[in-house]
């Protein structure tokens, strides 16, 4: 699966206001899945697989973790690999979202 | 419709009332609006505004992607073959997973406009049971994919 590269700050570059600062290279970041009725679970477990390259049984594993609690902490990334996730996720329609990680 | 996994491809077989119904169910597809899904829940996020909007404009361009695709497929009635008792469908391993995204976008798509009912068999009217009768045609097919994978 591709990754999101990190930003390249070359010598001399001023950081401006409104661009991502070294914070946002830190894992920091929680991929998390919510609950919904709608996804079918067997659904959800392949897009994890698909998504992650997890096992099936790591990616059952958190899918059970969706549907019984409700969410499930995905991982734990800096901004742009959590956003890329997020995309990725979104993308085949599940509830996902990122949050700093307290 | 059965669906046989063979190396790197799958086949559907369908018959000629399932093709009818599939392609009518793809012509729905998006059903999700590129703005429904956020990017966090919370608003602590460095330049979450900004984040959101590419967000936004990255779903709703793999959304045209995706429509595109789906287009060509839906103009190519040659790739439906036709054999002794069916019809069949190849796909290869990236267009079943793109098939498979298309109609849950249907079905979870469907599902919001249904009013995102916590009981998937919600009261019907004549205002919902279309969004409702979308929702089980696009599951009809999609779970006949999943069983394949």
């Amino acid at each position: 699966m591709a990754e999101t590269a990190a930003p390249e700050i070359l010598p001399g570059t001023i950081l401006e206001e409104g661009e991502k600062s070294k914070s946002g290279l830190e894992p920091g970041y929680l991929v998390v899945c919510w609950n919904d009725p709608v996804n079918f679970m067997q659904y959800v477990t392949h897009v994890f697989q698909t998504v992650f390259g997890w096992t099936r049984k790591k990616a059952e594993f958190h899918m059970l973790q969706v549907h019984e609690r409700g969410k499930s902490v995905l991982a734990r990334e800096s901004l742009e690999k959590a956003e890329h996730y997020v995309h990725q996720l979104q993308k085949y329609s599940l509830h996902a979202t990122m949050e700093r990680d307290q | 419709m059965k669906v046989v996994r063979g190396a790197g491809q799958f086949q559907l077989h369908l018959s000629q009332h399932e093709k009818i119904l599939l392609l009518e169910v793809l012509k729905l597809y998006p059903r999700i609006s590129s703005a429904h899904h956020r990017l966090s829940k919370s608003s602590n996020l460095p330049n979450l505004a900004a984040d959101q909007r590419l967000l936004d404009e990255a779903l709703a361009e793999q959304r045209a992607k995706n429509k595109q695709q789906l287009d060509e497929l839906l103009a190519n009635p040659q790739r439906f073959e036709e054999t002794p008792k069916s019809l069949r469908l190849s796909l290869s391993r990236a267009e079943f997973e793109w098939l498979l995204q298309i109609l849950n976008d249907i079905r979870v798509g469907s599902w919001i406009h249904l009013g995102s009912p916590e009981d998937l068999r919600p009261p019907l009217n004549e205002v919902n049971a279309t969004h409702f009768w979308n929702m089980e045609m696009a599951s009809y097919f999609e779970a006949q994919l999943l069983d394949a994978l």
